[in-house]
């Protein structure tokens, strides 16, 4: 009767460190960093260039499927993430940012802002995110804020978001950024403004 | 010391497998209860749907983006013979026929800017022919993606997406869409 019992607390155990370890491993345990993954990064926005192929690992194929289902592969579109501004930070409501870039590799791009379940905040202001239609061509600059700054041409609104992160996609990427990211795509630069009390 | 031999490693066994089979099932746990969830908030099996602009309010999957228009088709192809029609009507701008496997592959995605296209989908295990993809899954999702990123863009976007077609076909007959 011990016998048995120790082997079944054996399996009990070996079967609960078997999940545990395959759920923390993907990022799927509640409280998970969104941002440890990844094989690519880009001056702290960081991408897997796996997603949505068939060459996707298991913890990449299960991270996908948590945190950015129904994503394409990186022949068509490739989605990079960032959590942190310039000084290493976390992303806050409660602060404000100059988000700033130029012309991107790729024939369309966005940056949208997202909470940390990974989906859009829930607020009404119509601002979440910024693309290559409303930045124009060259260089072009957005206030990310829980309020609408004054004077500012373009706003991304955090109200409601608690810590966030902001992905930002390139359709139709030139080959060169699959090739070599590192030196073909110059990333937004997220610049910390102001931080107020708030979470 | 020696008696605790096999229940240790019986314990790695038991640890090993239950992690291979996690990641194994994950994704496709995680993309059938997202199928669940779409098909209850009403996208149809084997018919395109739209749902309303991405918004807060309106969001149904992680991440989508506010300045895309989406059209949904789910499908099930676990009876042999049968096979998807898909159209995707004319758009000016971007647009994109995207295929996903039950395991989250996006096993296809076909670009055409400015122009209409067509494709058959053929079930897992089918012989690949000309116009034809074959599914690596009997289930799965078709997404079309087209750039709106302004309320008037997506207006549009609708109304060319009352070209698209997501039809079941049986045998050379065309079936009526499903009831749910």
């Amino acid at each position: 009767m011990r016998r048995f019992l120790a082997y079944l607390l054996a399996v009990v155990i070996g079967g609960a460190i078997g999940l545990g370890s395959a759920l923390w491993m993907a990022g799927l345990l509640p409280g998970a960093n969104t941002m440890a993954f990844g094989n690519v990064d880009v001056r702290g926005w960081r991408s897997d260039f796996a997603i949505g192929s068939e060459a996707a690992d298991p913890y990449t194929r299960a991270r996908v499927a948590r945190y950015g289902l129904l994503a394409l592969a990186k022949s068509e579109a490739v989605y990079f993430t960032r959590a942190t501004d310039e000084d290493g930070a976390p992303l806050r409501e409660a602060c404000t940012y100059r988000l700033s870039g130029g012309a991107m590799p790729a024939g369309w791009w966005s940056v949208t802002l997202y909470d940390a379940a990974s989906m859009l905040p829930a607020n009404s202001d119509g601002a979440l995110s910024i693309d290559a239609s409303r930045a124009g061509a060259g260089a072009w600059e957005a206030v990310i804020a829980a309020q609408r700054p004054e004077g500012a041409d373009h706003w991304i609104s955090s109200r409601n978001a608690a810590t966030f992160d902001l992905t930002l996609r390139l359709y139709m990427p030139e080959p060169a950024v699959i090739e070599t990211p590192t030196t073909a795509l110059v990333p937004p630069r997220i610049e910390r403004l102001t931080c107020g009390d708030a979470p | 010391m020696k008696r605790w031999l096999g229940p240790i490693l019986v314990a790695v066994l038991c640890a090993a497998g239950m992690h291979m089979a996690a990641l194994h099932f994950a994704p496709t746990v995680i993309m059938g209860q997202a199928m669940s969830t779409l098909a209850q908030r009403g996208v149809a099996l084997h018919r395109f749907t739209n749902p309303e602009r991405v918004t807060p309010q309106t969001q149904q999957v992680v991440r989508s983006s506010p300045d895309l228009y989406y059209a949904l088709c789910r499908y099930d192809l676990s009876n042999p013979g049968m096979q998807l029609l898909v159209e995707m009507g004319d758009w000016p701008d971007y647009q994109s026929l995207s295929f996903f496997a039950a395991q989250t592959d996006n096993f296809a995605t076909l670009r055409s800017t400015g122009e209409a296209a067509a494709v058959r989908l053929l079930p897992p295990g089918s012989p690949a022919g000309e116009g034809a993809i074959v599914s690596p899954s009997a289930k799965g999702i078709i997404l079309i993606r087209r750039l709106a990123p302004s309320a008037e863009r997506y207006a549009a976007a609708a109304a060319a997406g009352k070209a698209d077609r997501c039809r079941l076909v049986w045998k050379d007959r065309i079936a009526a869409p499903a009831q749910e």
